[in-house]
């Protein structure tokens, strides 16, 4: 199921916070409790948002995440992350972030022009945390 | 969740100056701009981007992007305080955030150019500019000069008065 990560993503597994680390039984299925909060239930967005699923965050963590994603069953498939360009232009960094779950079959790295909660433009890295988990997430 | 919202512009007046308005409505045409967005969200906007109609035309704007909500702002000071980009006598609109497949109604009864925006993607540019009637019709107001309350992605994403005049519509899908 593993499969080699990019450099990045295996620093952010390595670096993943105790908090959420270490407690991914309360994560594999939706809702993953407090202190996350369901992103359409705060912000106006869909409740399942096409390639992304239905998101979880704890708002404290903003606008980073780790964004916590589920399918149509609640199943987690993904961990996000969610990093506006022009901060990390202006120096901020991301360090020690959590993930949900430590199996991680592929990342994805791409441009997002911003949606309410992340305006700014921005990068969403994506943790798929199985083979299967894209194809759920699409629709 | 689908809804759809609706307001109609006037100039104020009485019963009798609404009731001839309502009857203009009924008979004028009506023009939707959609809200769209790329499957991942790198590239968001509003087609059409420009657009002519005549005095009394409702607008409907709706949200086909999937994934992302958008909404539909003029620029005014009684809106998040900014700068008038509206005729002087058209009333400021704000659509409230459209999920995927809501929708919002407006009708422009006042010659001129209108500009608006995305509240969560102005930055990025997602900006469109109605143009209502013809520049000779009695209280037609211009385009806004104002340089310093729109950030630069704005002012090049809005098409120039003359160019929608000439094309009836400028649809980003077309001419990118």
């Amino acid at each position: 199921m593993k499969r080699l990560l990019p450099l990045a993503a295996a620093t952010l597994v390595a670096s993943a916070t105790v908090s959420v680390a270490h407690d991914e039984t309360a994560l594999v299925q939706s809702p993953p409790g407090d202190p996350y909060v369901q992103v359409s239930d705060v912000l106006p967005l869909p409740e399942f948002i096409p390639g992304l699923g239905t998101l979880f965050v704890d708002p404290a963590t903003l606008p980073a995440g780790p964004f916590l994603a589920y399918d149509h069953d609640g199943t987690l498939s993904a961990t996000i992350y969610m990093t506006p360009l022009e901060d990390l232009q202006n120096g901020t960094s991301y360090d020690g972030l959590g993930i949900g779950s430590h199996t991680v079959s592929g990342v994805d790295i791409y441009y997002n022009a911003g949606h309410p909660g992340v305006e700014k433009p921005h990068a969403h890295v994506v943790l798929f945390h199985d083979d299967e988990a894209k194809g759920r997430l699409a629709e | 969740m689908k809804s759809s919202r609706r307001m109609i512009l006037t100039l104020g007046g009485g019963a009798l100056a609404t009731l001839t308005m309502t009857t203009r409505i009924a008979a004028a045409p009506s023009e939707t701009i959609e809200m769209r967005g790329t499957e991942r969200g790198e590239r968001i906007w509003f087609s059409p981007r420009g657009l002519v109609v005549a005095p009394g035309a409702t607008i409907r704007f709706v949200n086909r992007d999937p994934g992302n909500s958008h909404t539909a702002t003029t620029y005014h000071p009684a809106i998040f305080d900014r700068l008038r980009r509206i005729p002087a006598g058209a009333e400021p609109w704000d659509s409230d955030f459209l999920l995927p497949g809501d929708s919002f109604e407006i009708t422009l009864m006042v010659p001129g150019v209108y500009d608006y925006y995305c509240q969560p993607h102005e930055m990025v540019g997602m900006a469109g500019r109605i143009v209502v009637g013809q520049p000779d019709d009695p209280g037609w107001e211009g385009a806004s000069t104002d340089v310093e309350d729109v950030m630069p992605e704005v002012l090049a994403s809005l098409p120039a008065v003359e160019d929608i005049l000439r094309l009836g519509r400028v649809d980003p899908e077309v001419d990118r």
